[in-house]
């Protein structure tokens, strides 16, 4: 390597590195703020006392263990619901060539363009009229819809690198379709069923407008609910708690990232693409 | 060959499609019948284009439309830039990618909310970390009690959560770029500059724009940090509109009037999506 390239490396390697802790930043000062005693949160950036009484405190405060079951319930429920729609829906895409494919595929991706935002208001008020506010079905079923379009885009790469021959060979030895499916196609496919699942999980669980508008009952609200209403409550006095708060609802979105770091990655490329 | 499937991929594909129309296309329309419609004490009555005269008539609206329009462009603009330059850096194949890209991709992967706090602590008027380390450069004012400032704390926390997303994009186009091309042109003595100019930047040109209109529709569906920092304040400085048709709706009850600023906001996405995918067609007709 010459010497001005050297140089360049070392030069932009250090840029990068003091871009990456303005960017990690907030994430490590949220989890300091929650390290801190009462009242001291602001005082300095390291904690004077580290303590984890904030995290105790936090599982007797208000409603947040509920908060939290609710959005468990309402994450996994709609990342399941996710996950079956689409699986079967990619499985349809990638094996056969039926009537009308090219525009259920058009249909698909023109929804996708339709933002969610505008649509809460109409679902909240269908809902109401249909008595569906403030339930865990509700939230499943919208949490469900949600994550298709992207899901089936993601599901469908899995299927495509599938061999054919595998459920031909089946199919030969008399496998009905439907046996094919679940006894030859799934199992290959488990990983990609698994990281579908855990990335819709994780778009569920951040989610903070969807539950905001459509959920206005204190016992069914969403840990995101939840910390907004703290931050109001909070604020300015016990920010250590609210700290707490915080990484709680951080701590499995980061877990799950770092593990699938190229599944999320190639699914915002997807979406972004196809969409 | 691929079968035809018979009745399978109908079967199939049916329980996504209930699901997209239940919760997107149906809602959609429906927000359209409720913008020509207002509810009083349980009644609903049929008003027109009543919801739509009132919304026009108001300076409200134009309020958020405009700080819509300066959030917006000022997110699009400090975004595109800053990703497109770290995205060149990480192009050059550094034995850290895999790190950067991890660390660049955190904000994103968190709820707006909890990084709303946050952001909302290190500007708090009086122990605000940010604040306090920006405070001689600005006569002491605090920022997010002022108009402007609060405008710039949003847009630079919305900045800081989209980098990555459109880092990623950028990207992936320039890894389409050939070394071929920008080797041969340092052989024939382009400088860095050079290769940048009248290759790289003319080649890319479709991908930023198809990224830009990408933000550009997040920026405006995404209202959850602006929400979580400043709640649109203060006064009315950074209320958006999707803030404001949160606040019609939820705060208000006036669901005709905030579907009306919904229907508003979907025909402004329905230009945009338009034009992203008018966009994205050209951009993958030039790669090919």
């Amino acid at each position: 390597m010459s010497r001005r390239k050297l140089v360049e490396s070392v030069l932009i390697n250090a840029f990068l590195l003091l871009f990456c802790l303005i960017i990690l930043f907030p994430v490590v000062y949220s989890f300091l703020v929650s390290f801190h005693e009462p009242k001291t949160a602001f005082l300095s950036i390291l904690p004077q006392r580290w303590t984890l009484e904030n995290y105790a405190r936090l599982f007797r405060y208000g409603q947040f263990p509920r908060y939290i079951l609710n959005s468990i319930i309402n994450g996994v429920g709609g990342a399941v619901v996710t996950t079956i729609a689409a699986t079967l829906t990619a499985y349809a895409l990638a094996r056969f060539d039926f009537k009308g494919k090219g525009a259920i595929e058009a249909f698909i991706l023109g929804m996708m363009m339709l933002p969610g935002l505008t649509n809460l208001i109409p679902i909240l008020k269908i809902a109401s009229d249909l008595g569906l506010l403030n339930t865990y079905t509700l939230m499943i079923l919208v949490f469900g819809a949600y994550g298709v379009p992207l899901s089936i885009w993601i599901m469908k790469g899995f299927f495509e690198s599938i061999p054919r021959v595998l459920e031909e060979a089946a199919a030969i030895d008399g496998a009905t379709p439907v046996q094919t499916f679940l006894r030859v196609v799934l199992p290959i496919t488990t990983p990609g069923l698994i990281a579908t699942l855990l990335i819709n999980f994780v778009y569920n669980w951040n989610n903070f407008l969807t539950p905001l508008i459509l959920i206005n009952k204190t016992s069914m609200k969403m840990a995101t609910v939840g910390l907004f209403d703290f931050q109001h409550v909070l604020e300015g006095n016990q920010d250590e708690l609210l700290a707490a708060a915080c990484v709680v609802i951080m701590v499995p979105a980061l877990v799950l990232f770092l593990r699938l770091r190229d599944y999320f990655l190639q699914g915002m490329i997807e979406g972004a693409v196809k969409g | 060959m691929k079968s035809r499937g018979g009745i399978y991929p109908y079967l199939l594909t049916l329980p996504s499609l209930l699901l997209i129309f239940a919760v997107t296309l149906y809602p959609s329309l429906y927000s359209i019948y409720m913008s020509l419609t207002r509810s009083k004490h349980g009644v609903t009555e049929f008003v027109g284009l009543d919801n739509f005269r009132r919304i026009l008539n108001t300076t409200d609206f134009y309020q958020s439309l405009q700080a819509t329009l300066i959030f917006t462009a000022f997110y699009v603009l400090f975004t595109i830039t800053i990703a497109y330059a770290i995205a060149l850096m990480l192009n050059r194949g550094l034995r850290l990618t895999g790190f950067y890209m991890t660390i660049i991709f955190l904000p994103w992967v968190l709820s707006e909310i909890t990084t709303g706090v946050v952001w909302r602590w290190m500007f708090y008027p009086k122990e605000g970390i940010i604040q306090n380390l920006i405070a001689p450069l600005i006569n002491n004012i605090a920022l997010i009690t002022r108009p402007w400032g609060a405008m710039i704390i949003v847009i630079a926390a919305t900045v800081w959560r989209s980098i990555s997303f459109a880092m990623l994009l950028l990207l992936a186009g320039l890894q389409t770029i050939p070394t071929e091309i920008t080797e041969a042109a340092q052989i024939d003595g382009a400088s860095g500059f050079g290769v940048f100019r009248y290759i790289t930047w003319p080649l890319m040109l479709p991908t930023v724009v198809v990224t830009a209109v990408f933000i550009l529709i997040q920026g405006i569906n995404g209202v959850g940090m602006i929400l979580s920092i400043t709640e649109g304040g203060p006064g009315r400085a950074t209320e958006v509109l999707g803030i404001m048709m949160y606040r019609q709706a939820v705060q208000y009850y006036n669901f005709g009037y905030a579907a009306a600023i919904a229907v508003l906001l979907l025909i402004i996405n329905a230009i945009l999506a338009a034009f992203y995918l008018r966009a994205l067609r050209q951009e993958s007709a030039l790669a090919a």
